[in-house]
């Protein structure tokens, strides 16, 4: 149970700047994931706050201590490692132990510690196994299982589910959210699949290049993103991006021509002088095929991909551009086929020319 | 009515190609236990005469050396001159000493050092790690002179101190060199596990590492001890006195410049082999354990 705040953290490596400087507040019982594409910086980060990395600057603090020259293990906190990182020649019991037995603790209360950690993550009847018996879904329940016997404020989790197969994934990432249900601990995870920090995170940070590029909650970024990484990171299939020109702006509106042709109106805040070169972004699954003759976006599908329940149609527009249209599985497009688009003007984005994205006039119903 | 017709040919074909493969197989199987069968007799040969010939008369070691120690070519004569002439338990034990205080230093020394290249990040490791490895290119008998002169000014001469020193600098180049390679593929994440855990910088490499690198260790220290028991040249300079030889040193009192009391140098050579093979057996448990411990690895 605790707070962590990082504020102005930095790491390089000599003149090799890794993180520029990260801000960043955890509340108690928070969970919190970091998410990115490889090499953005997240695992680093993580490493900074476990102490298993030195920090260049700045200060990392749990429930306002100032922690930068603590040991790993007198922060307070577990982690828990892509490869698990179980003692090979330790049966799971031992490895579960392990931590305990180094502290001093009593043997009557690592052996109940144990227990219950055992009995929360189901494996009693392994206690005795080592590490090579065990199958890879049970060797993650192992590491939990060893980070929850040392009781920390903080969980600390980088790419745990990455090495298990996608069904075990699955379900591992079911039971890690019925453990922060239960133990109520602040966690941090880190993760380069969006669709677990979709599912488990309260809050998203997203990092990009060693820069934290947002910070909110998954359906904040989903509807809101801040710019066109977050637009372009959060969101399977990727949002489209279209160039084109401010025609009409009003206080809470503005009117966009696409290079393609077609005009839409879309419903931002403080939108840009007519004329302005802006990005248009819209989701797969907020735009529709419709009729050719009267849609105002036209154009050829190029890919037609049926996944059963919906149908995922590449259109490429007559300025070149490929808009992917998710659409439902009764959809009849074919591949050459001439087709219409129409797009929900309400949940398209507006970005201007640095990527910022512009403010939407109302905020999204769930993104609170 | 078509589905049968075409896979019945088919399944024709495949059949005598599977056969050949099993065939080409077991050739290939049986070539290589012939080479293996004829290596292991050229290698066990010497060793095979020499038990042979220590248990035999003087007469009939060259009359007829290939030839079993049976009834009147029978002599133990060669045993009882090494129990008698000269204190072999002494040479024995010098030589067992020698080894493996050797050998342990050689591991935890070159353990450690591997360990310290492989996981540490410092200003000079590359460098330092081509030096502690370019041993292994410089003998170490070039440098003889120096070694002997320095173990004078240390007063260590004919003590089996001297020979642990010198066989352990010699044993380092190769272990350094072969543990911090497997170092390197050792996991960081159980490092980093284990200091999370509360564990310092040397309870991981003694408690976390060297269980981890076992067979390893016990691969290294097979292929040092070889050099260090059968070594004549350091034990003949600095330690050649009574008190302080080894059994290849030992041995060398029956080979006199006119005369060589054969009996005796075979039955010393086979007596030698003993303790050799006895350490052998112990690491090489510890060797296939951690073989099969990978290989179950799912």
């Amino acid at each position: 149970m605790a707070q962590l705040s990082l504020s102005a953290v930095r790491k390089a490596y000599d003149k090799h700047v890794v993180i520029p400087g990260a801000d960043l507040e955890i509340a108690d019982g928070e969970f919190v994931v970091f998410v990115g594409p490889s090499g953005c910086g997240k695992s680093t980060l993580l490493r900074m706050i476990a102490g298993l990395e030195e920090i260049t600057g700045g200060d990392v603090r749990i429930d306002g201590q100032r922690i930068n020259e603590l040991g790993p293990a007198d922060r307070g906190i577990a982690m828990v490692f892509q490869s698990y990182a179980l003692y090979p020649h330790k049966d799971v019991y031992g490895n579960m132990a392990f931590a305990l037995k180094h502290a001093g603790v009593d043997k009557a209360v690592i052996e109940e510690r144990v227990s219950k950690a055992a009995a929360i993550l189901g494996l009693e009847p392994l206690l005795k196994r080592r590490p090579k018996q065990l199958s890879g879904g049970q060797r993650q329940r192992v590491a939990i299982g060893r980070a929850i016997v040392r009781d920390p404020k903080i969980f600390l989790f980088d790419e745990p589910l990455s090495n298990l197969d996608a069904a075990l994934r699955v379900q591992m990432r079911v039971e890690i959210l019925r453990l922060h249900q239960r133990l109520k601990s602040t966690m941090i995870y880190v993760t380069h699949d969006q669709v677990e920090a979709m599912t488990l995170a309260d809050r998203i940070v997203v990092l990009h290049g060693g820069r934290i590029e947002q910070v909110g909650t998954p359906m904040e970024l989903y509807h809101h993103p801040a710019n066109l990484f977050v637009a372009g990171f959060i969101g399977s299939p990727k949002m489209n991006i279209l160039a084109g020109t401010v025609e009409a702006a009003s206080a809470d509106n503005a009117t966009v021509r696409l290079a393609a042709g077609a005009s839409i109106s879309v419903p931002v805040g403080a939108s840009p002088a007519p004329g302005a070169k802006v990005s248009f972004g819209v989701r797969p699954e907020h735009l529709a095929i419709a009729d050719a003759a009267s849609a105002s976006i036209t154009g050829t599908a190029q890919v037609v991909e049926r996944l059963g329940g919906e149908t995922l149609v590449h259109v490429e527009l007559a300025d070149g551009a490929t808009l992917v249209v998710k659409t439902d599985g009764e959809c009849l497009a074919r591949v050459g086929d001439i087709v219409g688009v129409t797009a929900q003007g309400a949940h398209c984005h507006l970005f201007d020319e640095a990527g910022l994205c512009l403010p939407k006039a109302e905020k999204h119903v769930l993104a609170v | 009515m078509s589905a049968p017709e075409t896979s019945t040919p088919s399944a024709a074909r495949v059949q005598p190609s599977i056969a050949r493969a099993r065939t080409g197989r077991i050739a290939t199987s049986t070539a290589i236990h012939t080479v293996l069968f004829g290596y292991t007799i050229i290698a066990l040969f010497p060793v095979v005469l020499v038990l042979l010939n220590s248990f035999k008369t003087k007469r009939a070691i060259f009359g007829d050396p290939l030839g079993l120690p049976f009834g009147k070519t029978f002599s133990a004569i060669g045993y009882l001159d090494v129990l008698h002439k000269g204190d072999f338990a002494t040479y024995f034990t010098n030589s067992f000493v020698v080894t493996v205080v050797a050998l342990f230093l050689i591991v935890l020394l070159g353990a450690a050092a591997a360990h310290a290249l492989a996981e540490y990040r410092f200003p000079g490791n590359g460098f330092l790690g081509v030096y502690l490895i370019i041993g292994i290119m410089v003998p170490i008998r070039l440098g003889t002179v120096a070694i002997l002169q320095m173990m004078v000014q240390l007063h260590l001469v004919n003590t089996l101190t001297a020979l642990i020193l010198v066989y352990t600098a010699q044993g380092l180049p190769v272990a350094v060199f072969i543990l911090t390679e497997f170092m390197r593929t050792l996991s960081r994440d159980i490092k980093d596990s284990a200091r999370i855990d509360g564990l310092s910088e040397y309870r991981i490499f003694f408690e976390v590492v060297l269980p981890l690198i076992r067979p390893v260790l016990a691969t290294v220290a097979v292929f040092s001890m070889i050099p260090i028991w059968n070594d004549l040249w350091f034990p003949l300079i600095l330690a050649p006195g009574e008190g302080t030889r080894t059994v290849t040193l030992g041995v060398q009192q029956f080979i006199g410049q006119y005369t060589v009391n054969w009996n005796a140098v075979l039955a010393a050579l086979t007596l030698a082999i003993v303790p050799v093979l006895v350490l052998y057996a112990f690491f090489s448990r510890q060797l296939i354990r951690g073989i099969t411990s990978g290989a179950v690895k799912g």
